[in-house]
């Protein structure tokens, strides 16, 4: 495996973003809002183009200073992070359209995918984006030319077996 | 109750369904974890200590393992003493232990029973009063 520069990725950040993803989300089914739906959405794509985690400025003001919440700073790659977001507004907007459309169940089976897989995520520490960012990457596709940190298993969160 | 209240308490009653069938998910991959842990006590031991024992993985990194873990573990150390065993793991050192124990992210521990059988894993950060709670029951 190629040697890589790694980079100090908070991944008390993404546990902030994935924990207030799953909340809306499973408020946005209860109380029949696609527009909640919708605004997660937005938020996610937001944090794509910005390349921060889209609820991350929960963490940064509110959560981080008042100690609620104590950073968990790891060698990673960002990118991979960053492609699993752009994948969760891929599925949050495609859910949000089908809603609106009238198309419920297919709108809520995405909404919940996503809340899924940001489960798995944040209480399994395993990114299942990431781990498609790296499944690509091996194909040598543009933009994908990330490997897994040394040891890693592709998505799963750095440091068991990772070197130093 | 209005129309709207029944649907909601119909969407809320699905909601805690799926949420509920994830937790059993996630109990049923602990239990198996529980499980290849027992199965694979005797790589940390020679002959069991007849004793509960806390297998702790971290790695020198971790930060929530230095701020949070490691002074709560300290703490169920002071308050047991002798009658807990600590085996502290850094899985840097140790990748393979790690593989075999099913360890995935630090800070992870391992409650273990004087036979040798882990009955409980935390996967991520345990507080004092879990593991006191956890130890006391076994």
């Amino acid at each position: 495996m190629a040697s890589q520069t790694l980079q100090k990725v908070d991944h008390s950040a993404l546990k902030t973003n994935q924990l207030i993803i799953i909340s809306l989300n499973v408020l946005a089914f209860i109380l029949n809002l696609p527009i909640l739906a919708a605004f997660v959405a937005l938020v996610m794509g937001i944090g794509s183009a910005l390349k921060i985690p889209g609820f991350g400025f929960v963490y940064k003001n509110l959560l981080k200073p008042r100690g609620w919440m104590k950073p968990d700073v790891v060698d990673d790659n960002p990118e991979p992070h960053r492609f699993a977001q752009f994948l969760g507004f891929v599925f949050m907007t495609a859910g949000s359209i089908a809603l609106f459309l009238g198309a419920t169940v297919l709108g809520w089976s995405l909404v919940w995918l996503v809340v899924m897989l940001a489960a798995l995520n944040a209480f399994g520490g395993f990114c299942v984006g990431c781990a498609v960012y790296y499944w690509l990457s091996r194909f040598n596709l543009p933009g994908f030319n990330k490997q897994p940190p040394t040891g890693t298993f592709p998505g799963m969160k750095p440091g068991v077996g990772a070197s130093r | 109750m209005s129309a709207e209240t029944a649907e909601i308490l119909l969407r809320f009653g699905l909601a805690i369904s799926i949420i509920v069938l994830g937790a059993l998910v996630y109990w049923l991959i602990n239990q198996r974890l529980l499980v290849r842990a027992s199965n694979n006590v005797f790589t940390l031991f020679n002959q069991l200590p007849n004793k509960p024992v806390l297998v702790y993985f971290t790695t020198p990194d971790c930060a929530p393992c230095k701020t949070v873990q490691r002074p709560a573990i300290d703490r169920v150390s002071n308050l047991l003493g002798e009658k807990l065993e600590v085996i502290e793991i850094d899985a840097y050192e140790q990748p393979d232990l790690a593989k075999t124990w099913g360890v995935m992210s630090v800070p992870t521990t391992f409650v273990l029973d004087a036979r040798g059988e882990a009955r409980y894993v935390n996967n991520g950060v345990a507080r004092v009063e879990k593991l006191l709670e956890q130890i006391q029951t076994l």
